[in-house]
């Protein structure tokens, strides 16, 4: 692959070592109704371009990354 | 004997449509001609940004098939594989429409078990299907592997006879022909790049020529779904997936039937040319990059050569990708889109070749008649906040 995704606990590494966990979403409240709580299951911004997303490192250090990656041209930049 | 006449002319889009189809893949273009054809709407447009087929359209491994497992999809899925048997004598061109039977592995007591059952709601649905064991799957596939040595053994499998394979360019080609014979202004190089929406209403698209109105807009991009959504400022309920095939080098004839593994995520077929199609799995993560890799391509390889030994000597010649936007429920999404006038036949993810007869011919309906034809209550976007989300296996 084409990219290196920077893990804080063992440095840059292949994606393939990762299990992808999606676009990072904001959690509704304890007070958001039924539909608020559908559209965040279910509904996704799937940004073609720059998105935040989650990057868990199974094959090695074990913690959840998160990541700002093009999910065109697939580059990682800090924020 | 050569032909003079031009298969297909390209047009300049006019500044008012009463339909415009935005995408010009199988959906699209089979819509157009749903439309002009059999409920006489005169002034539609088909917008394509790249060149007709270019998306999952001409990307797809061209396999057609029935055998979901949904009761309440069933009907809508039985109509579009039925409907290829006549499309190539419809549109006047030859689709190599090739119902040669799709044979599904199991390696598991569960996964055979969960084939039983699929087959039974099939059946009631109407849908040939077989349950195979080892002795008759080894004298339809000589070349399989059924043995107990391999990593995975087969154990049974289920047999589809009415799937098959029909030939995706020719698909693009006939629709399009025949859409454009029907008065249909097909357009490519246009790109929409937003909506004009007044009130609750859709008026018409804005493009990279100018803005074109249109009393209706029909939304059938494939995996580029979410840019509409951007546009519109709305989501949908899909993420971009891509998915890779490889072709070999032309074999002599030894495999009349699709092979499947739904378990081990594979599949292959030998085209009427030769070549083996062997697919194939979503990439483990979202991109919107029709990329391949050696990850894919030596896995796809590996799982498959542990049941067709004799492939050894074989070599992967080609590799391509394509971008499918995927729903949870592996179920697409069509109908209404909230906005009156905008209607939608998306997230078909790595299933929509299949279905392009029957999204052509409902889609045109719905967009004709304002109602929702009864095959495709199912898909509508609704459902994910009525929790009538579609209760399909993955296969
Ligand atoms: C590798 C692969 C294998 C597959 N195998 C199978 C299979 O075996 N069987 C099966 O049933 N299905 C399969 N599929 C799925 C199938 O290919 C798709 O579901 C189907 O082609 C969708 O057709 P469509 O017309 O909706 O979209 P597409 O064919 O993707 O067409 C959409 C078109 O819209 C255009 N477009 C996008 N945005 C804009 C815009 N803003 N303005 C203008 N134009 C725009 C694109 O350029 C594109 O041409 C597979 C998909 C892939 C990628
Ligand atoms: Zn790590």
């Amino acid at each position: 692959m084409a990219f290196l995704i920077d893990c804080p606990n063992c440095g840059r590494r292949n994606p393939y070592e990762f299990r992808f966990g999606g676009e990072c979403k904001e959690a509704p409240g304890p007070d958001a109704d039924l539909n608020t709580w559908c559209e965040y299951l279910y509904f996704n911004e799937n940004m073609s371009g720059f998105q935040q997303e989650w990057w868990y490192h199974n094959m090695g250090c074990g913690d959840w990354v998160k990541v700002r990656r093009n999910t065109v041209t697939h580059e990682i930049t800090e924020d | 004997m050569a032909t003079t006449k031009k298969v297909l002319q390209y047009k300049e889009p006019e500044k008012h449509y009463d339909v415009v189809i935005v995408g010009g893949g199988l959906h699209g273009l089979a819509t157009a001609y749903y439309l002009a054809k059999y409920h006489g709407v005169k002034r539609i447009a088909v917008l394509e940004r790249r060149y007709i087929g270019s998306g999952g359209s001409g990307r797809n491994t061209e396999m057609v098939r029935s055998n979901k497992r949904a009761h309440e999809t069933l009907p809508f899925y039985k109509d579009s594989l039925a409907m290829w048997d006549d499309l190539s004598a419809e549109l006047d061109w030859n689709l190599m429409v090739q119902k040669k039977g799709i044979i599904a592995l199991a390696h598991s007591d569960g996964e055979l078990a969960s084939m039983r059952m699929q087959s039974d709601s099939q059946r009631r649905a109407g849908i040939k299907i077989d349950m195979l064991d080892n002795q008759q799957i080894k004298k339809m596939v000589p070349s399989l592997d059924v043995s107990d040595q391999t990593a995975l053994p087969v154990l049974g499998a289920q047999f589809h006879p009415e799937g098959g394979t029909v030939h995706h360019d020719a698909a693009v080609w006939g629709f399009a022909k025949s859409a454009a014979r029907c008065g249909v202004d097909i357009c490519v190089g246009i790109e929409v790049v937003g909506f004009n929406v007044e009130g609750s209403k859709v008026t018409g698209v804005q493009t990279n020529i100018g803005d074109i109105n249109a009393n209706k807009v029909h939304v059938a991009v494939g995996g580029y779904s979410s840019e509409i959504a951007r546009m519109l400022g709305v989501k949908f309920p899909v993420v971009t997936m891509p998915m890779q095939v490889m072709t070999t080098n032309i074999m002599a004839p030894f495999l009349n039937y699709y092979v499947a593994s739904p378990r081990l995520h594979w599949y292959t077929q030998q085209t009427l040319k030769g070549d083996l199609i062997l697919g194939g799995q979503l990439d483990p993560f979202s991109s919107w990059n029709s990329y391949t890799t050696w990850e894919e391509c030596s896995e796809r390889v590996a799982t498959i050569l542990e049941y067709f030994p004799d492939l050894a000597h074989g070599r992967v010649v080609r590799s391509w990708s394509g971008l499918c936007d995927c729903t949870g429920d592996s179920a697409p999404v069509m109908g209404p889109s909230g906005i009156d006038g905008l209607s939608l036949d998306i997230a078909w993810g790595y299933y929509g070749f299949k279905a392009t007869p029957a999204c052509g011919k409902y889609s045109a309906e719905y967009i004709a008649t304002n109602k929702v034809p009864e095959n495709i209550k199912a898909f509508s976007l609704d459902r994910f906040f009525n929790r009538q989300r579609v209760r399909e296996v993955i296969l």
